[in-house]
């Protein structure tokens, strides 16, 4: 029922020091409620227990939102509160050690810094990696940035899901999607943001236009939810999907009639069709 | 200490048996934390919430039922929005094909300015929503005879304005609400107008079987703490309504009885210093020495 893990758009990262005197739950609510698809926690400096405090903390949260949680560096917490995943450096342990320690049922992402890494991590059963600093960024100090350049590279020859990562703002976001990415990850931007659910909506809007732009042949026009719009979904399972849907609790209703859920995969859109998406929302 | 609590009073609709009488709307909260406190603190088994399309420009804007996921609750939708029976119908169709449950308020308004329910279309739509086997509570005036013809339809429960939505005005014809109550085969829920625990008390007082209320939490200065006012609302007022009220007399009744009533037999003089009788003296322990000397001390 949940929506695949790997369609993920936006990927947050926690960074305490960019909201000082809010509570990281608070500050990644709102970048879930922006519909930030997945969470990871990362705090270089926090001590252990702290630490693992904000992990059960966003554990409950994310699963709230059915979003996957990532935790950077710490297995050991990772596995304690059952966390969908951890996030490791090229100088962590290595990644067939955490599979071993993790099991296969957990996402491992990589961070890499070249196309050489990266078709390493893509070997060794990495599920996806991070590609960065596109930028120069103040959560990696010190780090060259790869440039656009490596997004490029990546885009060409990564298999598996990868993230762009590093410095990325509302303001460079559009030429890190043109060098070919197609999900971004973003710390300070969101999180140093007093809108942080503004701003992740701003990242989703930029990403869905690319991809739009992107498959531009094929697509046909219907009536969303009394407006019309063009398409290239051809099933209602597959436009759900491109609307970022899929782990929603919603209805679906075409030319009148309710498609079940189990339908939604066979159930095909016809030029013209009329569709009525329907959530549940807080009310007397 | 006698336990005053009757664990033998549930409140039975459509077959489910609920300890709590107290349902809540969950609109209009300040943020979805706060909405998740008072509905803890409300203790309510039961919540209601609207059908709306997904706002495509704010996809993340989600449901509001991520919120209840590890709560066991009856899931009662409603139809508000609904200007007629049709819409309303489709509305519970919608709700029912997420896999909710098949309990619908039927809320129909045809008027934006006071939100008062359409009494014949709401009608309609709970005959046409009974036979295709909801569990039907349609949201309706406070009219005696509509009330009953909505049980006779089917309803599983009436829910009778005590006052236009959101106005908190209170309940503006207790009558009618004791008189629905009072005919009512089904349990009558007074539904919208609430504007705090005394009129919870009131509409229990009068017969009602439970209350359901969102405004006046949601929009209270603490939610969670008007929630659990409201809760205990709703339990001094169901237990005051099974304990049974005196009648309203029109002049006094001693709740003392006449018999033995203390006379002072000392007719002091009044003196220079203490001119009234000491016993009526507003002067602090004045009475003492009288009362004392009557007893002999």
């Amino acid at each position: 029922m949940k929506r695949d893990w790997k369609d993920f758009q936006l990927y947050v990262i926690t960074g305490e020091n960019y909201h000082p005197g809010r509570p990281v739950t608070d500050v990644m609510e709102q970048a879930l409620l922006g519909g930030a698809d997945v969470v990871q926690l990362r705090s270089k400096d926090a001590p252990k227990r702290e630490l693992l405090a904000q992990a059960y903390a966003l554990r409950e949260l994310t699963r709230r939102y059915g979003v996957p949680l990532i935790v950077n560096d710490h297995i050991d917490i990772a596995l304690a509160v059952e966390a969908d995943g951890v996030h490791l450096g090229q100088e962590d342990l290595p990644l067939a050690e955490a599979r071993s320690i993790l099991g296969p049922g957990k996402i491992i992402g990589i961070s890499t810094h070249s196309i050489g890494q990266a078709l390493e991590a893509q070997a060794a059963g990495a599920d996806y990696i991070g590609v960065g600093p596109v930028y120069p960024t103040g959560t990696k100090p010190g780090r060259k940035a790869v440039t656009t350049s490596y997004v490029k590279e990546a885009a060409g020859q990564v298999a598996i899901p990868f993230v762009a990562i590093g410095g990325i703002t509302l303001d460079n976001v559009d030429d890190v999607l043109e060098a070919g990415a197609r999900r971004i990850c973003a710390v300070s931007a969101v999180v140093g943001s007093e809108d942080a659910a503004g701003t992740c909506r701003a990242f989703l809007h930029k990403i869905r236009a690319k991809q739009t732009e992107a498959a531009p042949a094929a697509a046909i026009e219907v009536r969303l939810n009394g407006r019309p719009e063009r398409t290239t979904s051809r099933s209602v399972a597959e436009m759900i999907g491109q609307l970022g849907l899929a782990g929603k609790r919603i209805v679906v209703e075409m030319n009148g009639a309710i498609v079940a859920r189990e339908a939604w995969e066979t159930t095909k859109i016809e030029e013209g069709a009329a569709l009525e998406l329907v959530h549940f929302v807080g009310g007397g | 200490m006698t336990d005053w609590k009757r664990p033998g009073d549930p409140l039975v609709i459509g077959g489910k048996r609920l300890l709590s009488r107290l349902f809540l709307g969950t609109g209009r909260f300040p943020s979805p934390a706060v909405l998740q406190q008072a509905l803890a603190a409300s203790g309510s088994e039961v919540v209601t919430f609207a059908v709306r399309r997904v706002n495509l420009d704010e996809v993340e804007d989600d449901s509001v039922l991520q919120h209840f996921a590890d709560r066991e609750l009856t899931y009662l939708p409603n139809t508000s929005g609904a200007a007629n029976a049709d819409e309303a119908v489709r509305i519970a169709m919608l709700a029912r094909a997420a896999g909710l449950g098949s309990w619908i308020k039927v809320e129909i308004s045809a008027n934006s300015r006071t939100l008062l329910p359409d009494p014949v279309e709401t009608l309609k739509a709970t005959e046409r929503l009974v036979k295709e086997g909801f569990t039907v509570l349609p949201y309706t005036s406070d009219d005696p005879i509509l009330c009953k013809r909505l049980e006779e339809a089917g309803a599983s429960a009436v829910m009778p304005g005590g006052a236009p939505i959101g106005t908190g005005l209170g309940i503006l014809n207790p009558y009618n609400i004791g008189l629905i109550a009072e005919e009512a085969g089904v349990p009558i829920i007074v539904d919208a107008g609430i504007g705090s625990a005394v009129d919870v008390v009131q509409a229990l007082e009068l017969g009602a079987s439970g209350i359901l209320v969102n405004t006046p939490v949601a929009k209270a200065q603490d939610p969670a703490a008007m929630a659990a006012a409201m809760r205990m609302a709703v339990e001094a007022g169901r237990l005051a309504y099974l304990a049974g009220r005196i009648p309203k007399k029109r002049y006094a009744s001693a709740s003392s009885m006449e018999e033995g009533v203390s006379k002072p037999t000392i007719q002091a003089a009044g003196t220079k210093d203490n001119p009234a009788y000491a016993g009526a003296a507003p002067a602090a322990g004045a009475g003492l020495p009288a009362a004392a000397a009557e007893r002999g001390v």
